[in-house]
């Protein structure tokens, strides 16, 4: 069941949002509007959100993804729409009570920690408690376990300028978490990081998110990282939302060019997964290896395949054992079933694909623009020649 | 392009808010005041030595112990320079005004922060409030709110107002947004995310802000020292107008002091109060190594002992030494005096303060530039001035203020105004010598303040009337300026001119050789006045009549001068003691006391029954009789009766005497009825008549005459008195045919309806004529002539008399003398009657009072004792 719902979000600055709204709904094109004053930061954006899932919401800067995130908790006033958490209507609610579900049940994780310099590491994580009233022992107490989980046992009377970027956002965490609020808004909580230490909180932040469940909203312009943490995926341009989906729709079936283009940087290898690229069992079965063994059954299919892998490892680990045989790597299921076969050739088709895309800017991207964001690029697969059909339907039924 | 009336209608802005808001300043300098004297009577209370350990103590605990022992070095080095009174009248005033300031400029600041409008409507406020000169501002904060400390706090606040509004709205905006945005996200409400957030981290800029308004302010009590503001700015002002290079350097040294310790403790500060701050300071600490200790503070608590334990300390000391106190001798009424800080002022401004004290008053003595003084006295603040050059110097203030003020009189005449050279200059007498020489003085004449008027018979008379237009340049400066220049050209023996008046102390201290002035063209000189406020003669007769007849000749000038001179800055008064002692009995002189000791009569005791009727010369004699019997000693009791009762009173022996007789003619009847019982005492009036009466302002009507042929211009009218009066109907039967005065109408509402239409129409100029006897306050009061009766109608002048009864003379012998002896001229009955009206009703003793003490000598006059 979805926890937190988004439905038709409007968000215009400038004068008269609710007459801008009303125009956009009724098909006013967003550069109309802005020559008049006024901006349309967020366009009838709806999503949901279940329990226990990270969403990610990409887009690049100007996108209108911190503003809908500042619409989930209120900060920002939606112009029309509704923001609906655990059934209750936040855009109805009055002040007071938006600042009470706030305090409680929403926490919030910055871009650039927005730690209080004036209050050490403790009073820092302790300060969502302080606001709901919590006595001082107990939010002490609290807030020392918050930091604890994000590692920053024995630093809690530090001050945060004492501290590196990497445990000042582990202190924002802590803060977030040590409020017990379901839902976890992120706003471009990694990106002043490293690029190092980024990978070290996303994992950490994917390490916590398996014991304590919650409902994160992780805002990012870094397509990597949304891969890397978002169980689904919303892409944003110029207000709007133009695709949602799994990483690897994103990534195989992008809605458009411009989601296209963003993909095109993704490291496919750490993305897609085997059970996304496989061919059918029997595609192998019948055929003959180079020694000359006769690959009749599954059995001796997966006796002599190079590897055996499940459908979630991603490709980059396929790569070694195609490599070293002409025989496909073998796919099995959770259960450890035989369902499917990794080929070298597929494999490296599967990777070619967005260069292909450039050198022939012909027919199917200007289709894939024409069609619009709904597209399902039906006709795609055909055209990736070397690949023959069977797979990449098999692929499309995965997405 | 037209003239836009902005300044007169800043004047009538100005103007409207006194007469409509006067409570509201009224309620300000009450405020104010209060504030002042509660942080000024803390601050002077303990010893000095003590309040300087008590900052040096603060200094340890925000800075140091190398600042503690600075502090306390400089306060102490204050101390001895005798500027500690000033300086903690300063501390006082800037931490008032700070005070003010910050509580206001904060919370505006933080609404400038959070609303744009706000801010955009400030800025221009807040620029205006920057850069508008002081002394405009200063003038009509006399006008609201007196003299004193209150104007210039105000002054004060208005100037450091814009730094610390414009710094808290910095601060504000400065904290990062997105901690502001955490705040909110995690549900804080905008108060608390304003007090636990954006204050704490603009604190720094916050501080900063109040360490430029303390500095500001700091700066500004020295300006509003010289609006009677006192302090420090006082003691320069007094420095520089009188160019004492010595006092100038201390208090300046002293205003440098306070300056840097203001500065470095409100700076520091910011360490204490902001988390911020105190971070920073960890940080710093922790860098610094071996001389740990020197930068070791006490904990704030421990700190807080430390100045509570000298506090009550000085509290203590400072109740011990105010043990004791002066009994006041006389009635303890305070009295302000204030001078334009020439020696002459100075001079008798202490001068009078000794008298006065002498006298059982309890007078103050304020220097202040010649603006703030006529405008603070003519808002009453000031009771007298003691060294308005009149009529040339200070005309302009008097031509603007006169109305407000009293003229006390001329206490001293040989002032003169002239150009000075240095003797040095051998071949320069006079005026006319200064021609052709030009060249040598550069062209140019030292001058003083371009609005004095000195300068304006200079620049449009004497260098017309000796042909100087073409050769020199008047140079307006100011007078400390001009003196400055003087003492720079003698040191070097170079030619200068300067325009300077005598007398001047200058002429004692250099060399100088005054300017004949053969064409008179500086005019006949001024004279030196003493100035009231007005009303101060009717509330203090007693001072007003010493101070009138108050004269110092040349010679005890100079000497009272060189005696104050002698003595030193800041010991004024012993100057004056020295000099009274060489000048034994002036103060008896200048001020009899006699007043507190008439002689008693040989009859003191009795009680005389004294009955009058309610006519204004019965009133006044009558009252006046009673004040010089009590002074006498006797216990007379006086009663209001009507005519007819008031006879028979006296013939039955009721009462034993009357003042009021109207003799022969218009109380004959009564006299006819009751003159066995009666003695007639003798006349003291005999001037009496009566008449009709015109304002003097209308022309061509002086007798009765003339009255007919203007009759449409008095529309027909004569305003009477009670009908059936002897007056009216002599009116009636004699004197209106007599003159075809038949078709006028004549009222006859009664006399103070008469005198009622009389003093409305005087006002508005109009043509009235009235029906009128002498004598009569009125004509003291206002311009009026009696109309000539060349036919003699109104009849035979009556007398008035003193009537007792048969006994009188053998009950009261001593009072039947007096009275026998006594008359009055119609000059002083006038005055007297005047004196009783402007006491107002019910105060009739007031008023006699105030004439007493204008006519010295009136009760021995009246009533001689051996």
């Amino acid at each position: 069941m979805s926890r937190l719902q988004a439905e038709h979000l409007y968000k215009v600055f400038g004068r008269r949002p609710e007459d801008a709204a009303a125009r956009l709904e009724a098909g006013a094109d967003r550069d109309e509007l802005r020559a008049e004053g006024t901006t349309a930061a967020v366009i009838d954006a709806s999503i949901e959100v279940d329990e226990g899932q990270i969403f990610v919401v990409m887009g690049l800067s100007g996108s209108g993804k911190s503003t809908l995130l500042r619409m989930l908790n209120g900060l920002l006033e939606p112009t029309a729409g509704t923001v609906r958490f655990d059934g209750q209507d936040l855009t109805s609610l009055s002040d007071k009570e938006l600042r009470k579900v706030r305090s409680e049940k929403i926490s919030m994780v910055f871009q650039h920690f927005a730690l209080f310099p004036h209050r050490s590491v403790l009073e820092n994580a302790a300060y969502g408690l302080e606001v709901q009233g919590v006595p001082r022992a107990e939010r002490e107490r609290r807030a020392t376990e918050a930091l604890e989980l994000t590692g920053l046992k024995g630093w809690e009377k530090s001050w945060p300028d004492e501290l590196s970027g990497g445990m000042q956002q582990r202190v924002g965490l802590a803060r977030a978490l040590a409020t017990n609020a379901d839902l976890l808004l992120m706003d471009e909580s990694f990106s002043a990081l490293d690029p190092l230490i980024r990978r070290d909180v996303q994992d950490q932040l994917l390490e916590l998110q398996k014991t304590l469940k919650k409902t994160i909203v992780f805002i990012t312009h870094d397509l990597n990282e949304a891969m890397r943490l978002g169980d689904k995926i919303a892409v944003m341009r110029d207000g709007r939302i133009v695709q949602i989906g799994s990483a690897e729709d994103i990534l195989v079936t992008p809605a458009n060019d411009y989601v296209a283009s963003f993909t095109q940087d993704v490291d496919r290898t750490r993305v897609l997964t085997a059970g996304a690229i496989m061919a059918e069992v029997g595609t192998v079965l019948g055929s003959t290896t180079p020694d000359g063994k006769k690959l009749g059954t599954g059995a001796e299919f997966r006796a002599a395949a190079p590897a055996t892998v499940g459908v979630d490892t991603p490709l980059v680990e396929l790569f070694t054992p195609c490599s070293t045989s002409t025989v496909p790597v073998a796919v099995t299921d959770a259960n450890g079933d035989l369902v499917g076969a990794v080929a070298a050739e597929r494999l490296l088709a599967v990777l070619g694909e967005p260069a292909d895309q450039d050198a022939t800017p012909g027919v199917p991207a200007q289709a894939a623009a024409a069609d619009g964001t709904a597209a399902r690029l039906d006709k795609k697969p055909a055209e990736d020649g070397p690949v023959d059909d069977k797979p990449e339907d098999k692929v499309i039924a995965g997405a | 392009m037209p003239r836009i009336q902005i300044g007169s209608w800043a004047n009538d802005a100005v103007n409207w808010l006194r007469d409509n808001l006067d409570w509201l300043f009224t309620l300000i300098t009450k405020v104010l005041n209060g504030l002042y004297d509660a942080i000024h009577t803390v601050l002077a209370a303990p010893e000095p030595l003590l309040l300087a350990g008590i900052l040096a103590v603060l200094a340890w605990w925000l800075r140091g112990l190398p600042a503690a022992l600075l502090t306390f070095l400089g306060f102490a080095l204050i101390d001895s320079i005798e500027q500690w009174g000033p300086t903690v009248e300063s501390l006082s005033l800037v931490l008032v005004a700070c005070l003010i300031t910050v509580v206001v400029a904060v919370p505006l600041g933080i609404w400038a922060a959070r609303s744009r409008v706000v801010g955009g409507a400030l800025r221009p406020v807040l620029d205006l409030m920057q850069t508008m000169p002081a002394m405009v501002y200063l003038i009509p904060g006399i006008l609201f709110f007196g003299l004193g400390v209150v104007p210039g706090i105000v002054a004060t606040i208005v100037f450091s107002m814009p730094p610390a509004v414009r710094m808290t709205e910095l601060g504000i905006r400065q904290v990062d947004p997105e901690l502001v945005e955490a705040a909110e996200a995690f549900g804080t409400h905008p108060r608390r995310t304003l007090l636990r957030v954006q204050l704490p981290l603009a604190l720094p800029t916050i501080m900063a802000g109040i360490n430029q308004v303390i500095m500001l302010a700091l700066s500004m009590v020295v300006i509003a020292g010289m609006v009677g503001g006192g302090g420090l700015g006082s003691s320069v002002y007094n420095a520089i107008s009188s160019v004492n290079v010595a006092l100038g350097a201390e208090a300046g040294l002293a205003v440098v002091i306070l300056a840097m310790y203001l500065d470095r403790m409100t700076g520091a500060l910011n360490q204490r109060v902001s988390p911020l701050g105190r971070r920073a300071l960890a940080k710093a600490q922790a860098a610094l190594g071996g001389v740990k200790f020197l930068q070791w503070r006490p904990a704030t608590s421990v700190a807080m002992v430390g100045v509570v334990v000298l506090a009550l300390l000085a509290g203590g000391m400072g109740m011990f030494g105010k043990g004791g106190g002066q009994a006041g001798g006389g009635n303890g009424r305070p009295i302000s005096l204030g001078y334009v800080n020439w020696d002459e002022g100075k001079a008798t401004t202490y001068l009078w303060k000794e008298i006065l004290e002498e006298r059982g008053y309890k007078p103050k003595v304020q220097a202040l530039e010649a603006g703030p003084l006529f405008a603070g006295q003519a808002r009453g603040d000031i009771d007298v001035q003691t060294n308005a050059w009149l009529p040339t110097t200070h005309a302009s203030y008097w031509k603007k203020y006169a109305d407000k003020l009293e003229d006390l009189g001329a206490w001293y005449d040989k002032t003169s105004l002239e150009i000075a050279v240095p003797s040095y200059m051998k071949d320069i007498k006079t005026l006319d010598d200064l021609k052709g020489k030009g060249g040598e003085f550069g062209g140019k004449i030292t001058g003083i303040e371009p609005g004095a008027g000195e300068m304006k018979i200079l620049k449009e008379k004497v260098l017309k009337d000796y042909g100087l237009g073409g050769e020199y340049k008047v140079q307006e400066s100011s007078t400390a300026s001009m003196l400055s220049e003087l003492d720079r050209s003698l040191h070097d023996k170079k030619p200068i001119a300067v325009t300077l008046w005598s007398p001047h102390w200058a002429y004692d201290k250099y060399p100088l050789t005054k300017l004949k002035d053969p064409k008179g063209s500086f005019g006949s000189g001024d004279s030196l006045h003493l100035l009231g406020r007005k009303g101060f003669a009717k509330d203090e007769p007693e001072v007003a009549k010493w101070m009138k007849n108050f004269h110092l000749d040349e010679k005890q000038l100079t000497s009272l001068e060189n005696a104050i001179k002698g003595a030193g800055e800041g010991h004024e008064q012993d100057g004056v003691r020295t000099w009274l002692k060489k000048n034994p009995g002036l103060v008896e002189k200048v001020a009899p006391s006699a007043g507190a000791t008439y002689a008693k009569g040989k009859d003191a005791g009795k009680a005389p029954n004294i009955g009058y009727p309610a006519w204004d010369e019965g009133i006044a004699t009558t009252y006046l009789w009673k004040n010089v019997l009590e002074k006498r000693g006797y216990k007379p009791n006086i009663r209001n009766l009507d005519v007819g009762p008031m006879w028979t009173g006296l013939s039955t022996g009721q009462i034993d005497v009357e003042t009021d007789g109207w003799l022969p003619v218009a109380q004959k009847q009564y006299w006819d009825t009751y003159k066995k019982d009666l003695v007639d005492v003798g006349p003291w009036y005999d001037k009496t008549s009566l008449e009709i009466a015109v304002p003097s302002y209308v022309k061509g009507v002086k007798t009765l005459d003339d009255l007919r042929e203007h009759k449409d211009e008095f529309k027909g009218k004569i305003i009477g008195i009670e009908p059936g009066t002897g007056e009216m109907k002599r009116l009636k039967d004699n004197v209106a045919p007599a003159y075809g005065l038949q078709d006028f109408e004549v009222t006859s509402a009664g006399t103070s309806a008469m005198l009622a239409e009389l003093d409305r129409a005087y006002h508005k100029k109009e043509p009235i004529a009235v029906v009128l006897w002498s004598p009569h306050w009125a004509y003291s009061k206002y311009q009026l002539t009696k109309l000539a009766d060349p036919k003699g109608t109104w009849g035979a002048n009556n007398q008035i008399k003193t009537l007792g009864n048969k006994s009188f003379p053998k009950k009261f012998p001593e009072f039947h003398g007096w009275l026998k002896n006594w008359k009055m001229s119609a000059e002083e009955l006038g005055s007297l009657e005047q004196d009783i009206q402007d006491a107002g009703k019910g105060k009739e003793n007031k008023g006699v009072e105030k004439w007493i003490a204008d006519h010295p000598g009136i009760v021995d006059k009246m009533a001689p004792v051996k």
